[in-house]
């Protein structure tokens, strides 16, 4: 690694640029802003899953003291003609047109300029609707008379949506299918088959800075401050929207206080931008936590996965079913649904694979991205199905696994070769640190110990483009513009310490300049893990510019190449002042090749791979079924490590997360209804349950990374489900098939495999 | 939220005059960490909050009595009693319990009798109280009265108090060679509320033992108190006995089964605990 670590900028553990600014209060949040005559919002929600608006009744709520004025879907159609926005799909309403969809979905909002008086005046109207049929399941709604959208209508952006448009009596919003090999034949030859359904619940982001936008009008068009990790599309879709041209619209997005994917494409923007031009005055949106539970979940899953297996253990075919509960709009729903529906098989070498994965339309909260983009969900059932597998043919689950993981140079299912992706390393390093082939102590008496492993992995988004300007002042001060949004990955420090090791300035002496898109240029979203590896090579290559015109600089003003004059005086020479800029420039979008429609297959399916593995030791009290996990191992492949501690601690943050949607975490609903929307019964994990964790990466390098780096936000997620529930196993042989796994499911397999099944409820 | 009144009466005795005989919309608030909640998910809506922060210091005091027990002001803090000697000394369990109660964030404004009052039937208090046979005094227009912790709770969030009457005090009497334990069960994460508490206080021919979180309200498992030489059977007598409410926590047979388990446990802890 010393080759590219010439100034030492990148590699060090630098600390975070903001974390002072934040620490004492002074970081800018969208929350904080307000604004000369600007006016507050509340949303009035459904409280039906899915019906025909038969009428809403705003006269008590205009009526009410304070209140400047309701406005429904009828207010916005003058302003936005066609108000139907998303990323894949154009389904989703500014405010509820004619029917509603999900429980929770706006239909009105009131206007004043004190937000309690508007959230008063919200509980104030009244909504009539005559009740449809929903359908709540994603198996279900694959064949049932419920249909949640009369008809459906892709976006346009995504070639492989395009065969859905105008389709009806459908719930499916994208098919993707994988066909690699004779699956039939190896399903025939097998010597063992096995088979098993798994599912995970509907669970949340839950940044602590719920979503928030706020929309001003100017003399040009709109400003919109918005909590959002992509200001770019806010941009393209407001003016898609409005019919103007993009330089109309500005988005300025400040910190985030979390995101998670939750805070993509439109939320609350095109709202508030319709609110804005339609009583001429800024208006702000903010919601409270508990309408977080309203706004976008992580998909709820069911994945029937079937494996032939040889009598050695080596696994010849592989059938991936997996059904996305996407909720009542697609969200990206459909990019989960193809672009981590072709990693179901797992990060495993089969000859003979088939995959057909379904996003599914609901009567539920809308589905989207959340930290893994449904890698978590596709790794907690191949992964647990690995360990049964191997149980049942009495194989170590680390042999089973090193008898069949890709490594370097074979054919992952899409037919892409496998480049740069420390699948076996990732293993390795995670059994070592495990002591794996050492004797397990493990216990007598009602508490039994036990230990397992998982790996899963991902491929990134792709073809998505990122741009970068780096400005160097006539002092020799540079700066970085970039729509990258900081926040609370450490963008901000790990794009400085790229331009620091170009430029051979210190890192903490950059500039960043957050996004706004009247200043900063184009970047497809912060999201999936794409940042570092897209905007880190822009930056570079920005600063590389930058660097290059400097030294066309010296040449020009007679300083000899190497000389170390100082750069300031470079300029000094030029323009006789302190004065002028150097402007470096670069956008990056790296190559792909779309996958085959009918068989998924291409030479090229993403720019680079993610790699997690897990291991997890437990204590589970078999009189209770509580499970202690005592030691988390999480060892990730992110390349080369740009700042060691950011990556630690984004690999420990993922997995607290995650190890939060095993234990803990679940959206409980009853007929459509969340029942459980606030901290105060949604459980995510406290101090005193995150378990005793190491956190690590493994040495690695992506070759074409910005100085051998790639993506770690999401890495630390993917294996820490499965590698309890394969540990739970192990300590008292019996399998979880269902996130989250509670004490009382761990306590119920326990007396099933008894032979003296608890009562039902 | 909308606005209100708020007054900050100086005396204990007027605060309860300050409170409506009969109006649901008026309310004591002491250190607010349940009312306000419920204000802000707006299920509480009131029109006058009586604030109990300027009253007498003294309702703050936590003394130990002649008779080695303890008199504790209703506006203790639950960190007060955390951290008090006199509570160590003369009920130890009641500082165990409070460690794992709530958060340190709560435990600073939280009062013992506002944590009384409130009667939200997933506390850690009450079924201590219980065992320890606590009392509480009230004063309202009626004058004083006293009234044992165990008979406070009416139901699902309900108490005997009247709309105007206040807790005062608590007394906790001596325990002299009692011992006592107080085991807690969560079961969705290790800061929620309980799914089950179990408090135990054993004497030489006797033993209290209180439920709460998986009943209506905190109360005693007389049926195993009439086992308690044989935590095994005292345990099955609970679990055979014990009306359960199923929530989100845990289903009836998943509850009973908790319910097996921590009585025995309880007893064998306050078994093994100094007295």
């Amino acid at each position: 690694m010393n080759k590219i670590m010439r100034h030492g900028q990148v590699g060090r553990s630098a600390p975070r640029l903001e974390a002072r600014e934040k620490a004492t209060g002074r970081a800018e949040y969208v929350h904080n802003l307000r604004l000369p005559g600007m006016l507050y919002g509340k949303i009035f929600r459904s409280t039906i899953p899915h019906g025909r608006i038969r009428s809403i009744d705003v006269s008590a709520a205009a009526a009410h003291p304070g209140v400047y004025r309701v406005i429904t879907a009828a207010d916005v159609a003058k302003v936005v003609p066609n108000p139907y926005y998303g990323p894949a799909f154009h389904d989703q309403p500014i405010l509820a047109i004619d029917k509603v969809h999900h429980v929770g979905e706006p239909v009105a909002v009131v206007l004043a300029t004190d937000p309690h008086v508007a959230e008063e005046a919200a509980a104030l109207i009244v909504a009539q609707y005559d009740e449809l049929p929903a359908v709540y399941d994603e198996v279900e709604a694959m064949t049932s008379k419920a249909v949640v959208h009369d008809v459906l209508k892709p976006a346009g952006t995504f070639p492989d949506l395009k065969h859905l448009q105008g389709k009806t009596d459908t719930n499916v919003a994208l098919d993707f299918h994988l066909r690699r090999g004779d699956v039939a034949k190896a399903f025939a030859e097998a010597d063992h088959v096995f088979e098993h359904t798994f599912r995970t619940k509907a669970v949340l982001h839950l940044p602590l800075e719920p979503f928030v936008s706020v929309a001003e009008t100017t003399g040009s068009g709109l400003t919109i401050h918005t909590a959002s990790q992509s200001p770019s599309f806010v941009r393209i879709e407001i003016a898609r929207l409005l019919g103007w041209p993009e330089n109309r619209v500005r988005v300025k997005v400040p910190y985030l206080g979390g995101g998670f994917g939750a805070k993509l494409y439109i939320k609350l923007e095109a709202l508030v931008a319709a609110l804005a031009l339609i009583v001429n005055r800024p208006v702000k949106i903010a919601l409270t936590m508990e309408e977080q539970f309203f706004t976008l979940t992580k998909h709820a899953s069911t994945f029937r996965i079937k494996s032939a297996v040889s009598k050695d253990g080596k696994i010849t075919g592989r059938e991936c079913e997996v059904w996305w509960n996407g909720g009542a709009y697609a969200d990206i729903g459909p990019r989960i649904t193809q672009k981590s529906g072709f990693t179901a098989p797992g990060p495993y070498d089969i000859d003979n694979v088939t995959i057909d994965s379904y996003s599914l339309y609901t009567n539920l909260t809308p589905a989207g991205a959340l930290r893994g983009f449904g890698i978590p969900q596709l790794v907690w059932a191949y992964e647990s199905h690995a360990d049964m597998i191997a149980r049942a043919l009495k194989l170590d689950p680390l042999a089973f696994r090193r008898k069949n993981i890709l490594r370097e140079g074979n054919a992952q299912a899409t037919g892409t070769i496998m480049r740069d992706a420390a699948i076996e390393a990732v293993l390795e390093q995670v059994s070592a640190r495990m002591d794996w082939e050492k004797p397990f102590a493990r216990s007598s008496g009602s508490v039994k110990r036990g230990r397992g492993i998982a790996i899963g992995f991902k491929a990134s988004i792709s073809p998505t483009t990122s741009v970068a300007i780096v400005n160097v002042a006539a002092d020799g001060s540079a700066t970085l513009y970039c729509s990258t949004v900081d926040m609370g990955q450490g963008s901000d420090t790990a794009n400085a310490q790229i331009v620091a090791e170009v430029l051979s300035i210190e890192a903490e002496a950059v500039r960043i300049v957050h996004p706004d898109t009247d200043v900063t240029p184009y970047d497809m979203a912060t999201l999936g893990s794409r940042s570092l590896y897209h905007m880190g090579n822009a930056v570079r290559l920005a600063a590389q510019d930058a660097k290059a015109k400097l030294a066309d600089l010296a040449r020009e003003v007679g300083v000899p190449e190497g000389s170390n004059i100082p750069i300031a005086e470079l300029f000094v020479k030029k323009y006789k002042m302190q004065a002028g800029n150097i402007i470096g420039t670069a956008s990056y979008i790296p190559s792909y090749v779309p996958p085959e429609a009918e068989t998924g297959q291409t030479p090229n399916a993403t720019p680079f791979w993610m790699v997690g593995g897990a291991g997890a030791e437990v204590e589970v009290d078999t009189e209770t079924g509580h499970v202690r996990v005592t030691r988390l191992v999480n060892v990730g492949d992110v390349g080369t490590l740009i700042n060691p501690r950011i990556v630690a601690t984004q690999l420990s943050g993922a997995a607290v997360m995650q190890y939060g949607f095993t234990m803990q975490e679940q959206i409980e609903t009853d007929g459509g209804q969340i029942t459980n929307a606030s901290f105060a019964d949604y459980k995510i994990p406290s101090i005193l349950d995150i378990p005793p964790m190491e956190s690590e990466a493994v040495d690695a390098e992506q070759h074409d990374g910005p100085f051998g780096a790639k993506g770690v936000g999401e890495s630390g997620t993917f294996a820490v489900s499965p590698a309890i529930a394969n540990a739970i196993d192990d300590a008292v042989g019996v399998r979880i098939s269902e996130l989250p796994i509670t004490p009382e499911a761990v306590y119920r397999a326990i007396r099933a495999r008894n032979g003296d099944p608890l009562e039902d409820a | 939220m909308r606005a209100f009144e708020l007054v900050e009466p100086a005396t204990l005795r007027e605060a309860a005059a300050s409170l409506g005989a009969d109006d649901s919309t008026i309310r004591p608030i002491a250190g607010g960490t349940a009312i306000v909640l419920m204000m802000k998910a707006g299920v509480f809506r009131p029109e006058r909050l009586v604030s109990l922060r300027r009253i007498e210091r003294r309702h703050a005091a936590i003394e130990r009595t002649a008779e080695g027990g303890l008199h504790i002001g209703a506006m203790a803090t639950l960190t007060a009693l955390e951290h008090s000697a006199d509570i160590r000394a003369a009920a130890p369990v009641i500082a165990r319990m409070l460690r794992n109660h709530s958060n340190v964030r709560v435990r600073n404004v939280a009062t013992v009798g506002g944590n009384l009052a409130h009667a939200d039937p997933n506390m850690d208090m009450p079924p201590v109280l219980i065992a320890l046979g606590a009392r509480v005094t009230t004063i309202s227009s009626d004058g004083e009265r006293s009234i044992a912790v165990e008979d406070l709770p009416a139901g699902f969030y309900q108490t005997v108090l009247k709309p105007n009457e206040l807790i005062a005090a608590l007394e906790i009497p001596a325990q002299h060679a009692r011992r006592s334990a107080y085991l807690k069960c969560t079961t969705r994460a290790a800061h929620d509320w309980p799914t089950l508490g179990i408090a135990v206080s054993l004497g030489d021919n006797d033993a209290r033992i209180v439920i709460s979180a998986a009943t209506e309200r905190p109360m005693r498992l007389t049926a195993a108190e009439n086992e308690f030489r044989d935590p095994r059977k005292a345990a099955e007598a609970a679990a055979d006995t014990v009306k359960i409410m199923p929530d989100a926590r845990g289903s009836i047979p998943y509850k009973r089964q908790l319910v097996r388990v921590y009585v025995e446990r309880a007893l064998r802890a306050a078994m093994e605990a100094a007295s």
